[in-house]
């Protein structure tokens, strides 16, 4: 009593010294509040037998109404299942990581996810997606492009669907290989000398312009002369990138900026965007690049609208060409609570009929073979149709859950070489040294 | 209840969403740097110090210290230079100072990300204006030597302003009545600025220097957009590795053990710092 007494003569009163404590700690309990929620459950049940699922996926290129229009049929022809569509951020390495630490958390905020095409055997090796193989049975797996298929494929089981594909290919002047009496190359050699020709002719054009800079995409180039020339990265689970092929497919494209000089010294901090404005401005020969960029080009407006073509990537004398793989795959939360209601919304996305939808709207490519001879499809989308073969023969980078640390080898090592870091030969050594290392690891 | 114990009671509720928000992440980092867990294989053990004494044979690692280091100097030194010249320069009175005051923010005022895009258009080889400007070609984020300068200039544009309004305050508070003083007792111009300007301002420099030296220690998104670490590592930053080896290479072991030295450094900075500037207050 006495203490107080003292206090109050100091300090106003009891009540009002107390106060901003008081209020303090409810802030702080409202701030708490969330954290305790989140352990709770957070989808309300609906009494009504309706299931929500959620469907995360990168930026839909297009229309995304028209994207939804097609969940919208999904929707009312399964009248007891929602479908929330999320988009990611745009960036792939974003998505990645934004997978990784919600899967890693054991999250079931989201029960359907879209996949790069070198995710896959890693997720599934972390035991975050659930098994699809019955709902891909063997007989039914040969309706899919072999690429694909080989690259959702973990120890024999499927861990997701194939949704739509892409691959590397080489546009080309049409009009300007016309003019000079060239036919689109068919060997690394004579692509070279094509653009020699004609680049002296026509002194205001690049030769060959390509995608150099230190990132995934790097990787998916190079990929493509090292398989062109019979070389590989991994062969029967060994590391196999120290070989003279691939020394020689390095050294050549080193050899492109350098020597030749078809290619310019620009393409080593080049992504996809920054070459398809240059080739779609009309001031290159040759691009290599993926599927996406006909369109743009054949836009009214577009500088090289129909003066352009596209062809299947080179190849050194005597070998195949080998576009690398791309594209994205359904695969399903492990962790979902509604995997049933999950799996019947991947088959319908991955269906015929919804990959068709897709073609036609906003054009991605499916990965079906049998679209490719539907009559609508090469009467609407005659180029997507036209990539038939292409795809076919495109190539999955190595398929192993430790692609993303091998990648990460690659990129600056391969990026070394092409700024004259190092030579390619040293920079392949020591990749290989690397890879070995990750590989010994297991 | 005396005062201290008052106290305790004010302070306490931050402390306890601090330690929720920061100490704890920080603690369990500090665990899982002391772990092999590697999701992808399955391994999760303990491994004592391992994971430190990788650091030190690390080529990448090294290679990325190294980086960061050289960022964090040069960028610092020349906001600080520039930052002081501009504030001095706006301090003066000028028609249009309002205007010219705002229009310095204005890089500032640009999401990192964003501006990180439009440098790297600025530094395109055959796009882009500076080449264009120059009349060179240049090729910035490709060359092994430009890159890294090429990040450095980038943040010095976007964060000068972010000293000069700093700054720019610290020398509002200067009383005038000191310069006429000074003038009165015959003092130069550089005579006011080493004796008057500079050492009153001097705790507002430490306080820059603290934000300025840990922001471009820990610098990331500004340099991942721009290069992402390219060409062949030569503008990757410990921030950056880590990322890379915590998130998309799930190393979650040697990723927390790289988060860690990161912290480490940038909390010898800041005591570094603070040291400085009790010092200096006190003087």
């Amino acid at each position: 009593m006495k203490r107080r007494k003292k206090v109050s003569k100091t300090y106003p009163g009891y009540a009002d010294l107390h106060r901003p404590v008081i209020l303090g700690y409810s802030i702080l309990l409202l701030l708490l509040l969330p954290l305790f929620a989140g352990c709770v459950s957070k989808k309300e049940p609906s009494g009504d037998g309706v299931t929500t699922i959620v469907f995360k996926h990168g930026k839909i290129a297009g229309d995304p109404a028209l994207f939804r229009q097609l969940i919208d049929r999904f929707e009312v022809r399964n009248p007891d299942i929602k479908v929330k569509d999320e988009t990611l951020p745009a960036s792939t390495d974003e998505q990645h990581q934004f997978y990784v630490i919600n899967l890693e958390g054991k999250s079931s905020d989201f029960d359907v996810l879209s996949m790069d095409v070198i995710w896959v055997p890693e997720f599934a090796r972390t035991g975050w997606l659930g098994d699809l193989s019955t709902l891909l049975p063997a007989d039914k797996r040969d309706e899919f492009f072999p690429g694909p298929m080989q690259a959702v494929t973990y120890k024999g089981g499927v861990y997701a669907i194939p949704w739509y594909i892409d691959a590397g290919l080489l546009y080309y002047r049409k009009d300007l290989l016309d003019k000079y009496g060239f036919e689109p190359p068919r060997t690394w050699q004579e692509l070279v000398k094509t653009a020699r020709y004609i680049m002296e002719k026509e002194p205001k054009i690049y030769g060959f312009i390509w995608q150099g800079k230190q990132y995934e995409g790097l990787v998916c180039n190079v990929l493509e002369y090292f398989r062109s020339n019979g070389g590989d990265v991994l062969k029967n689970g060994k590391v196999v990138i120290n070989s003279p092929e691939n020394v020689e497919a390095l050294q050549f494209m080193v050899d492109l900026i350098r020597k030749y000089k078809v290619t310019p010294p620009l393409v080593v901090t080049a992504i996809e965007e920054p070459t398809r404005h240059i080739f779609g401005s009309g001031r290159a020969l040759f691009m290599r690049n993926w599927p996406y960029a006909w369109n743009i080009f054949q836009r009214k407006g577009s500088a090289v609208r129909g003066k352009i073509g596209v062809s299947r990537l080179p190849s050194f004398p005597g070998k195949s060409s080998a576009s690398t793989l791309g594209g994205w795959q359904l695969g399903i939360n492990r962790y979902s609570k509604n995997p049933l209601a999950a799996e019947r919304f991947v088959k319908f996305l991955t269906s015929p009929e919804s990959q068709k939808t897709l073609a036609l709207t906003i054009g991605y490519k499916p990965t079906r073979k049998s679209l490719y001879r539907d009559a609508d499809l090469i009467a609407q989308q005659p180029f997507i149709a036209s990539l038939y073969d292409i795809f076919m023969t495109a190539r999955p980078r190595p398929v192993t859950p430790y692609y993303m640390l091998i990648t990460q080898v690659m990129q600056p090592e391969f990026s070394a070489a092409l700024s004259g870091i190092k030579t390619p030969e040293d920079a392949l050594k020591s990749a290989q040294k690397q890879i070995e290392r990750i590989l010994g690891a297991e | 209840m005396r005062d201290g114990e008052r106290g305790r009671w004010f302070v306490m509720p931050s402390l306890i969403l601090l330690s929720i928000v920061t100490i704890y992440p920080l603690i369990y980092v500090l665990y899982l740097s002391l772990q092999r867990r590697l999701l992808i294989f399955d391994v999760s053990r303990f491994i004592g110090i391992d994971n430190y004494l990788f650091l030190f044979r690390d080529d990448r690692f090294l290679n990325a210290f190294k980086n960061t280091l050289y960022f964090t100097v040069l960028s610092v030194t020349l906001e600080l230079l520039l930052g002081l010249s501009i504030a001095i320069l706006l301090n003066r009175s000028f028609r249009m100072k309002g205007l010219m005051r705002a229009i310095v923010l204005i890089p500032w005022a640009i999401p990192t990300v964003v501006s990180a895009k439009m440098w790297e258009w600025i530094y395109n080889t055959d796009f882009g204006i500076l080449n264009y400007l120059l009349g060179v070609k240049i090729n910035w984020l490709g060359s092994p030597f430009w890159a890294i300068n090429a990040a450095v200039f980038m943040d010095v544009w976007k964060t000068t302003p972010f000293v000069v309004i700093l700054l720019t305050a610290g020398l509002q508070v200067i009383p005038k009545d000191l310069y006429q003083a000074a003038r009165v007792d015959g003092a130069g111009r550089w005579d006011i600025f080493t004796r008057i300007v500079l050492p009153l301002l001097k705790p507002v420099i430490l306080v820059v220097l603290i934000f300025r030296t840990l922001d471009a220690f820990r610098v990331f998104d500004a340099i991942y957009v721009l290069t992402g670490g390219g060409p062949a590592n030569t503008t990757e930053t410990l921030s950056i590795y880590a990322y890379k080896v915590l998130f998309q290479t799930l190393q979650f072991g040697y990723g927390s053990t790289l988060a860690v030295v990161v912290f480490l450094c940038t909390g010898g900075i800041s005591i570094f710092y603070i040291r400085l500037l009790s010092k200096g207050v006190r003087l």
